[in-house]
């Protein structure tokens, strides 16, 4: 066992530390909009959201527009259609702390897509890339690995067509008697629990400040019907006691109070781990597809020869 | 029951072996290469110089055109954008030597909401009458593709070759005299969007594994068949110039779009593209592939 153990601490020690990814530059963007796309109401604020992409890009002076696939009507404890309502509100005031403008919700049945058309979502989603032509579109990843919720999966599908399609006239040409125009988006980031598996392949990463985190934290526990609930924090606290420890922030906390505090502790622990990988404070990693893309063999070509006019 | 179809696969399988990889006595001169493509550049501009060496080697080779590329032109009706590019389709598999081309029609960008059962049976009927020794079809498996009709087309094209081999998929077609083929050669190919696509599978039984093939002796050919391609070109040079005009810039080169500027402009691109795949190795173009040989599809303790 011994020399196994040797080659194989060896090995080990041959392996490369992950590459620090380069960090994104956020232009400022006056004139620019950004869709964020999720199946869900509370998509954007988890550890692996956009929250704070988002608060970046409204800081820049982006106007930002959250498009919810899902009526979430699974997602809570009251059943539908109450969870669908609730859900919905949580998802306003969540991105609304971000600085969204406005939650466009195509209320599709939460946990029922697999029957929905593709080419209905998609259809949907062309109309308003359309309507806002967003120079970012974020989503989940289209490609991603082991994504086991249904509904990831179908919208993420759907955007990453839609974002191509829409660029072009002969798709839905119904749009021109609307005014809408064909637009193709320049920038995607895409996201996915970036432990899980290969398949998603972040090439940046969105270095984010204190303000940035406050905000993705909040808006994390903002949906209250979901992710708050006196029980946890006061099993949160018992566990502590009966282990002769205690979080000195706690002392004081209603139970909710309790768990949105350990809520937001997470989200700043997760930001700080992304952060301390890539040499920053706090970040969060993408698959940026730039406005090149759809032409990998022009790419270098457009980068060095396009110029100013 | 399954076991018998398991060994009347492997049997089939080493058929194909024997009857298809018999060295140089056959050689290319009595392949016939079946090439899959979702619309008309994606096969020109991912594998069209490999399979010109096999047709020029003496290779017959047919191509199925699942789309009708109606949507990727510019200011021009999807009718009359299917009706070009039919025509540059057909043009540009004559160039890169193939015999004849096959346009299923249906219409671009819409293969998310068509059956793929009934996508593959189109293709396993080809499969069956042509009976192919390889078989090109897009790699379902890539990533970073935006246009996901490759997505489905590979999909079913891999579906098909396995199942053209099977009898109990369509039994019609055996009564009209379309009897099951096993393809032994299959390359699956993508343009390089894959970050990872250099990256061996983890195992080399019955998984199709990387390849870079030079294609310098028929990379004329295949610059002239991308350039044949007249109005998805059109469309990728006006996309290109909108999107530099919308951010305050130009390309010099697209400043006046005629022919002559957007030949160059796909020069540029197909030389890329070979560049990019030849990378690492020593050849000055090539293409990457997956390529699942014989080897690959029988169980090493049947080659024994």
């Amino acid at each position: 066992m011994k020399p196994l153990l040797a080659i194989l601490v060896m090995m080990l020690g041959m392996l490369p530390a992950m590459a620090e990814l380069p960090v994104v530059d956020i232009p400022p963007g006056d004139t620019k909009t950004f869709l964020v796309i999720h199946p869900h109401h509370d998509d954007h604020s988890w550890a692996s959201g956009q929250a704070g992409l988002i608060t970046k890009l409204v800081d820049a002076g982006w106007t930002g527009y959250y498009v919810r696939v899902s009526n979430d009507e699974k997602d809570g404890p009251h059943g539908y259609p109450h969870d669908d309502m609730v859900n919905l509100f949580e998802a306003r005031e969540a991105t609304e702390n971000l600085g969204i403008k406005d939650v466009i919700s195509l209320n599709w049945r939460n946990d029922y897509m697999d029957p929905t058309p593709h080419n209905e979502i998609r259809a949907q989603l062309i109309l308003l890339i359309r309507k806002y032509r967003p120079d970012l579109v974020t989503s989940y990843h289209p490609w991603g690995h082991y994504d086991r919720n249904p509904d990831h999966r179908k919208v993420s599908k759907a955007v990453g067509e839609a974002v191509w399609l829409a660029g072009f006239a002969n798709v839905h040409p119904e749009h021109r008697k609307l005014g809408l125009k064909p637009h193709r988006v320049p920038y995607k980031f895409y996201t996915q629990r970036f432990d899980y598996g290969k398949g998603y392949e972040p090439n940046v990463v969105v270095e984010l400040g204190e303000s940035n985190i406050r905000r993705k934290a909040r808006s994390f526990w903002v949906h209250r019907n979901v992710r708050l609930n006196g029980s946890t924090g006061r099993r949160m606290r018992q566990l502590l006691k009966d282990q002769g420890l205690a979080i000195p922030e706690l002392e004081g906390l209603t139970d909710i109070e309790a768990h949105a505090w350990l809520q937001e502790w997470s989200m700043y622990s997760a930001a700080r781990k992304v952060g301390g990988k890539h040499g920053i404070e706090y970040g969060e990693i993408y698959a940026r597809l730039g406005e090149w893309h759809p032409w990998p063999g022009l790419t270098d070509y457009l980068e060095s020869n396009a110029v100013e006019k | 029951m399954t076991l018998l179809l398991q060994r009347t696969t492997v049997a089939l399988l080493l058929a194909g072996l024997f009857l298809f990889s018999a060295g140089p006595a056959l050689a290319e001169g009595g392949k016939v290469v079946l090439v899959i493509t979702a619309d008309a550049s994606d096969y020109v501009l991912a594998a069209g110089g490999t399979i010109a060496k096999m047709l020029d080697d003496g290779a017959t080779g047919y191509l199925v055109r699942v789309t009708n590329d109606d949507k990727d032109s510019w200011e021009l009706t999807a009718e009359e954008t299917a009706r070009r590019t039919r025509e540059e389709s057909e043009k540009a598999a004559k160039i890169l030597g193939f015999k004849e081309v096959e346009s299923l029609g249906y219409r671009a960008g819409e293969l998310g909401g068509v059956s793929p059962t009934e996508l593959r049976d189109r293709i396993l009927f080809y499969v069956r009458l042509y009976k192919p020794s390889v078989m090109f079809i897009p790699n379902p498996y890539a990533e970073y593709v935006e246009v996901l009709d490759r997505f489905y087309v590979g999909q079913a094209a891999e579906d098909a070759r396995r199942a053209a081999s099977l009898s109990n998929y369509q039994p019609p077609f055996a009564v009209v005299g379309l009897e099951t083929h096993v393809t032994p050669e299959l390359y699956y190919y993508a343009q390089p969007f894959d970050p990872r696509r250099r990256e061996a599978e983890s195992t080399a039984t019955f998984v199709p594994q990387p390849k870079v093939v030079d294609i310098a002796s028929t990379f004329a050919k295949k610059l002239q068949a991308a350039q044949a391609l007249k109005t998805i070109n059109h469309s990728m040079a006006m996309r290109i110039k909108h999107r530099l005009e919308s951010t305050g810039r130009h390309l010099p080169l697209l400043d006046d779009i005629d022919e002559t500027s957007v030949s160059e402009l796909v020069e540029i691109n197909v030389r890329k593209l070979g560049a990019i795949a030849a990378k690492d190795t020593d050849h000055t173009q090539a293409e990457e592939l997956h390529y699942a040989g014989v080897e690959y599809q029988i169980p090493t303790k049947y080659l024994q």
